[in-house]
């Protein structure tokens, strides 16, 4: 008997061993992220491995999922182990938080930023001359104008669209919400398709040529201005719009299971460093760093850019009053 | 006069019309050319719309799919497989229909009978990508019996963890399946290891599956028992170490080699009641070895499990092409007591089997320690008739002779038995089997008056297995 247990003992040791040595070697991060961020985390995952191989001696690689952010978070929480989660706004990370339980409820204090090392907003994509001489969220509001924004059900993307055009006829009318939910309701009545998530609008708006105006991310706007050519797509900058904050954190239960804890963070420690402010920069969001920021200040317009705290009490309000099965935005898509 | 100029004033009119009509035309047909751009252009963006609907509705049926359960039917069994692969459930079986007929058994000792040898529905799945089970029961015998009842974690192909009753790692013809078996009856070394045992296994496959190991904890049953409650607190060590050096070539190694060694060790005490030592059989199923028991009051003179029992097990197995082999070797030994209620007395006995075994496709396919699907189904209206394999064995099984007078009866038990064997096996696909066997066996002692007449066993199986 007690030789079968030293047997079994010393297999599994050597096992263990084995594994942590090979831990030590090579890890595997999974990031699970949202739609449009495919190309900024490409010279992400790029630029962090040299560097962390430069440093530690470890390779890293790191793949990524994209996907609606609501659809992303779902996906974790029902089992997909992703070691971090960069996602379109705070609201998905912390149902993670709460309905799988695998990080801590105030995740989005552990980095600066509100967790956020990037910023971007909502602008308008229109087609080269403008054709239909749009200029701010009255004009997408107009009969006849095809407006492509995904489904805020899925896409966090789509929320801050949502958000930005409540939040821009609050202002309008004077904090009027019937008024506001009229607005934002003739908006969604131009809406002829809504896609899974915003990579998904793009693709309808600038492949499928449908639409007169897309409701975009700033840094999704940008790049396929660059991507297509200033002649066939033009930028609208409206008047007012919302500052979108996507965050980043650790999974910490998947990443300490994984083994992946000290990589996972120095990944996302990176994305606030000089470096990974440049990449962010480069792919057309918003920086947080004020040299980079001053740098690429001609890339960014100024507008005038409100908060989802400032207007909506923060994103779990928000959520509950606008996104919940039968909120406001279910009443207005099910009586367009 | 008149008419030229009433002529001429038509003429200046309709000229004089024209000239003031003309640019209101032009600008009615521009108008109408807008309009039917304009209705071009939103016919064009309705079907972009309804394209690109149709083209989410379709991306929205396939995640749909993704997420859904897959149900596959095929020769391995029938399958439930969640999307992620982490859960499955198994639906497989065979069943074995035999026919037994005895030759020469003028004094009828045997019985000539039709019976179900296996009824066995197993149910294996996954619970959670690294924790496999399997049940399986038999439906064969008077009473229904677990067969196989086992959890296994499997977190590396190095190391695996098993718990529950299934076939100890010794004799290499008892550890091939029931369905992939040469002969209807396995051979004599079957008879000195045990057919299932409750325990607690670590196993694995260690450089790329070229060593295979077992280290199994059991409760400890006799040779050919297969147990489901201990009657003494020693157990069983099993242990296994079994090489397949062309492992990393399984696809196409030159040839299919294994060879390796089996052993176990442990204490098993017996009572009058439960003695904890074996009968043998013949390869017909007769029992031809019994230890002596009494049923006098008080019961004296029973012979009992008392100490120490070891096997070993050397086996291998070799396929090459159509040609098959396989040889194993092994020893059994026991220590048992007689208390007669004058005097006890002990001893250590051993029990020796040997057997080799080859096979022969005459129809090209590949051997295997496991199943061989033919290169053609039977099927008499396509033409084809399924692989046809050739089986021939000679095997011994020495008993201890001390074991008599003491422990056995030399007239009741026989001292040795040396068997030969020949078969067909006809293939019909890769789930269904006929069997064909004749066997005879030559025996010492085991009678009143010199030895036990020979055995002439002649057997047949319908098997379907999936």
């Amino acid at each position: 008997m007690a030789f079968l247990i030293r047997g079994v003992a010393a297999v599994s040791l050597a096992l263990g061993l084995t594994t942590v040595a090979q831990a030590q070697k090579a890890v595997t991060l999974l990031n699970v992220s949202y739609d449009p961020t495919r190309e900024l985390y490409q010279d992400v995952n790029t630029a962090f491995a040299a560097k962390y191989k430069a440093e530690k001696g470890v390779t890293v690689t790191i793949r990524q999922s994209h996907g609606g952010s609501g659809k992303q978070a779902r996906s974790v929480i029902d089992g997909l182990e992703a070691d971090v989660v960069t996602l379109a706004l705070a609201y998905d990370i912390d149902e993670i938080a709460q309905k799988a339980k695998l990080l801590p409820a105030d995740w989005q204090k552990r980095l600066p930023d509100n967790s956020a090392p990037y910023t971007s907003t909502i602008v308008f994509l229109v087609r080269k001359g403008n054709p239909k001489n749009i200029k701010d969220w009255d004009d997408i509001a107009r009969s006849g104008v095809s407006v492509i924004t995904p489904n805020p059900k899925t896409s966090g993307g789509a929320r801050w669209n949502y958000l930005a055009a409540w939040g821009y006829a609050l202002k309008k009318f004077g904090g009027d919400q019937a008024k506001a939910k009229d607005f934002v309701a003739r908006i969604y009545k131009n809406v002829p398709v809504l896609d899974s998530g915003a990579r998904g609008s793009t693709t309808t708006f600038v492949e499928r040529g449908i639409g007169d105006v897309l409701l975009a991310w700033e840094n999704e706007a940008l790049l396929a201005v660059k991507e297509l050519g200033p002649d066939k797509f033009q930028i609208v900058v409206p008047s007012l719009s919302i500052l979108a904050e996507p965050p980043v954190t650790v999974v910490d239960k998947v990443a300490k299971k994984h083994g992946t804890v000290e990589v996972a963070q120095a990944y996302l420690q990176f994305l606030y460093s000089d470096e990974g402010q440049e990449l962010v920069a480069k792919h057309y969001y918003r920086p947080r760093n004020k040299a980079v920021t001053t740098k690429y200040a001609s890339t960014f317009p100024q507008i005038t850019l409100f908060t989802i705290d400032e207007v909506f009490g923060g994103w779990t309000k928000a959520q509950g009053t606008h996104f919940a099965d039968g909120g406001v935005f279910d009443q207005i898509y099910e009586n367009r | 006069m008149v008419t030229i100029r009433w002529k001429t004033g038509l003429v200046l009119f309709w000229a004089l019309s024209a000239v003031v009509g003309a640019p209101q035309l032009v600008a009615q047909q521009d108008s109408a050319a807008e309009a039917t751009q304009q209705r071009l252009d939103d016919l064009d963006q309705q079907i972009k719309v309804l394209s690109r609907r149709w083209e989410l509705y379709q991306d929205s049926v396939i995640n749909a799919a993704k997420s859904r359960p897959s149900v596959t039917a095929g020769a391995t069994g029938f399958q439930l497989k969640s999307a992620d692969g982490n859960f499955v459930l198994k639906l497989r079986g065979y069943l074995q229909a035999d026919a037994r007929v005895y030759l020469s058994d003028d004094a009828q000792v045997l019985t000539n009978d039709l019976l179900l040898r296996r009824v066995r529905p197993i149910l294996e799945g996954t619970v959670y990508k690294y924790y496999d089970f399997r049940i399986m029961p038999d439906f064969a015998g008077a009473a229904p019996t677990i067969f196989d009842a086992y959890f296994e974690a499997r977190f590396k192909p190095e190391f695996a963890v098993r718990a529950g009753k299934y076939k100890p790692a010794l004799g290499l013809e008892r550890y091939q399946s029931a369905t992939d078996v040469k002969f209807i009856e396995r051979g004599l070394p079957t008879n000195l290891v045990p057919s299932r045992d409750v325990g607690l296994q670590v196993a694995g496959d260690l450089a790329g599956g070229i060593l295979n190991y077992n280290a199994a904890l059991f409760d400890g049953v006799p040779d050919l028992a297969s147990g489901l409650n201990d009657v003494a607190d020693g157990k069983d060590l099993v242990g296994r170490l079994f090489v397949v050096p062309f492992a990393k070539k399984a696809d196409n190694p030159p040839v299919d080699l294994g060879f390796g060694i089996a052993a176990s060790t442990g204490d098993e005490l017996g009572n009058i009641t439960t003695t904890a030592l074996p009968s043998y059989r013949s390869p017909g199923q007769a029992t031809v070895f019994r230890y002596l028991t009494s049923t006098t009051t008080p019961i004296t003179g029973t012979v009992i499990a008392d100490g120490r029992r070891e096997r070993i097990i050397p086996q291998a197995y070799l396929n090459k092409g159509p040609l098959g082999l396989l040889a194993e070797y092994a020893i059994s030994r026991q220590e048992v007591a007689r208390d007669t209620g004058v005097t006890r007395t002990t001893e250590k006995l051993e029990h020796k089997a040997w057997q080799v075994e080859g096979s022969l496709f005459l129809t090209g396919e590949r051997n295997s320690f496991k199943s061989v699907t033919p290169k053609k189904q039977f099927d008499p209206f396509a033409g084809g008739w399924g692989a046809f394999e050739l089986v021939a064995r000679y095997g011994e099984l020495d008993f201890d002779d001390d074991a008599f007078p003491i422990y056995a009866s030399p007239t009741a038990s026989v001292t040795e038995e040396k068997a030969w064997a020949v078969g067909l096996n006809w293939h019909l696909g890769r789930n269904v089997k006929l069997m064909f066997n004749y066997e005879q066996t030559q025996f010492e002692g085991g009678a009143t008056t010199g030895d036990r007449p020979d055995e002439k066993f002649f057997a047949t199986r319908f098997q379907t297995s999936f």
